[in-house]
């Protein structure tokens, strides 16, 4: 079982590596941590916080447009070419195809953290900029969002188009940033009603600006464990949950 | 011979509606299919584009689920995975991953069908002589024809030594050269004692290969058993060729026995069944014609399929 998960997680890397428009997206990610250098002289004060709030920032949004842009067509490219005819019909079982997809995707997009993370601490290094092991838990913990995202992206490629997940999963993408005040603005309406649906939303919607460590980071302010493992936590739990459900829809799927 | 054999596929009475779009009604594409496949026999599943060869095809490797019926194959419900590593499978059009080279792709799918590591490299350079490629499995895919993707494609299909294997339309859009080592290949995996089903419209193939048929037209088996039982049952004829023909003649052949006239200068060809020969005879001899010759027609799988089928369906798309 872990042999075929593994073997379909290293194909879906040696595929998506392939993707010239991933490198284009991890460009100009790398591009735009350096630009942050000549931003950074638009102020006298607080250069480096410029530098790093753009850096982490740049990792953060490239690494969800690239989560999002190879996710979406993740399992739909497969039935769409037929790939998958010859790998469910072998002793595949969907849900082990579908873990595999996600978890090379996920490698994937990883890698491109990786080298975003390199040019941001290189940047950061080369101005004197601090670097703290607060910088590493942000960075950790928005790799943690980016798999969540997979997930996302990947439990929506495995029932609708490419389109429609992009849309999709852009949307949780946003609404996740908001969850917190969704919460907020619920808790101070005076409707029981609009507090239970804003309580609701909070609990099924995924709580992203979880994964948010930037303030600490520019600031070197000092981070509870809980702020690292709740958050990874939560992540692994949202995606064994997204996960199964995409795999259930999946299991159902009609390969006409 | 054959019917002795246990069955390897049992499918009854199955059944598939596809529903076009949301809220339209749904059409059945497969209506109370039945038919066996015996262990090392060649089975043509056989019928003109649109007919359900490749449906009935899915519904057994798993792809879609039937609406009805059932379907077992080596004993297990189709339902079940655990048989399928026994199973090999061809799809009718497929696109495989066409940066890896030959090697790399049987690779792929010999990991996914749990072929241990040590026996990977021989049963890989073994498959690539079966299919003809041992010079090109360092390529790319991508730069393989389509007769060396197609068999590539079988190649995956027995990368785990099944005991059954399945393919969808394998002789497609290969030149002739190219089917006859497709044909090859699949008379070596009976020699092997495996059981190969086959999906086909090119009845030329059908009939060099397989021992056993089912005909399917619209979702419906027209027919299943032996070639030779089918081109024999009810559709042996022959032409009768008279001559001195008095003018009444043609009429009562072609009205009360049936014959298909062809007048040939101061001679007339009948072919006529071959129940009705003795008829023929006789009148043609009662009415004072000289019977020149009686000649027992060979009828090819493909007139009698035509005629099965309906000619104007299937025009155009059996060859």
């Amino acid at each position: 079982m872990f042999g075929r998960i593994r073997t379909i997680a290293g194909n879906t890397v040696r595929e998506a590596i392939r993707n010239k428009v991933l490198y284009a997206l991890v460009f100009f990610a790398v591009l735009l941590i350096g630009v942050g250098v000549l931003l950074s002289t638009l102020s006298y004060v607080e250069q480096e916080r410029i530098i790093q709030d753009v850096g982490l920032s740049a990792i953060r949004l490239f690494g969800a447009l690239i989560a999002i842009f190879l996710g979406v067509g993740l399992i739909h490219k497969e039935v769409d070419r037929r790939t998958i005819y010859t790998i469910v019909t072998k002793s595949v079982a969907r849900w082990e195809f579908l873990l595999g997809k996600y978890l090379g995707l996920v490698a994937t997009v990883w890698m491109q953290v990786v080298v975003m993370s390199a040019a941001f601490l290189a940047v950061s290094w080369l101005t004197g900029a601090p670097i703290g092991v607060t910088h590493l838990y942000a960075l950790l913990l928005s790799a943690g969002e980016l798999a969540l995202l997979v997930a996302i992206a990947t439990f929506f490629s495995a029932f609708t188009t490419p389109m429609l997940a992009s849309f999709f999963t852009g949307g949780f993408y946003v609404v996740g940033h908001l969850t917190r005040d969704l919460k907020q603005l619920g808790s101070q309406s005076d409707v029981e009603s609009v507090k239970q649906v804003a309580g609701l939303l909070y609990r099924i919607l995924p709580d992203l600006e979880s994964f948010n460590l930037t303030i600490q980071a520019l600031h070197e302010l000092p981070v509870a464990p809980a702020e690292v493992w709740w958050p990874l936590a939560y992540g692994a739990l949202y995606v064994i949950v997204v996960l199964t459900l995409a795999s259930l829809v999946f299991h159902r799927k009609d390969f006409r | 011979m054959t019917k002795r054999r246990p069955e390897v596929v049992r499918v009854e009475g199955l059944a598939k509606d596809f529903r076009p779009g949301l809220g339209l009604r749904a059409k059945r594409v497969l209506d109370g299919i039945t038919f066996s496949v015996h262990e090392n026999e060649i089975f043509g599943f056989v019928g003109p584009n649109g007919a359900g060869k490749t449906t009935t095809l899915k519904i057994l490797m798993g792809l879609i689920r039937p609406s009805g019926g059932s379907a077992r194959i080596l004993g297990h419900d189709i339902r079940e995975s655990r048989f399928r590593e026994h199973v090999g499978f061809l799809p009718e059009v497929s696109y495989f991953y066409d940066y890896l080279t030959g090697i790399e792709f049987l690779d792929f799918y010999a990991r996914l069908s749990n072929v241990p590591r040590a026996k990977r490299p021989d049963r890989i350079a073994t498959l690539l002589g079966w299919v003809g490629l041992s010079h090109a499995g360092d390529a790319r895919l991508r730069t393989y024809s389509k007769g060396m993707l197609q068999r590539i494609g079988i190649a995956q299909a027995l990368i785990h030594d099944p005991q059954v294997v399945f393919l969808d339309e394998p002789m497609s859009g290969l030149d002739p050269l190219g089917r006859k080592e497709i044909r090859d290949l699949i008379l070596r995996l009976r020699g092997d004692g495996k059981t190969v089903f086959m999906n086909t419209h090119i009845l030329s193939d059908v009939e060099m290969v397989c021992d056993r048929v089912a005909i399917i037209v619209k979702g419906k088996i027209r027919y299943e058993g032996r070639i030779e039982d089918f081109i024999a049952s009810d559709n042996q004829r022959a032409d009768v060729v008279l001559a001195r023909v008095p003018a009444e003649l043609p009429a009562r052949l072609e009205d009360d026995l049936g014959a298909e006239l062809r007048p040939h200068g101061d001679q007339l060809e009948a072919r006529v069944h071959e129940k009705a020969i003795n008829d023929v005879l006789r009148a043609a001899l009662a009415a004072g014609a000289d019977v020149l010759s009686v000649t027992p027609v060979r009828v090819s799988l493909e007139s009698i399929f035509l005629s099965a089928v309906g000619e104007p369906e299937a025009r155009g798309e059996v060859r």
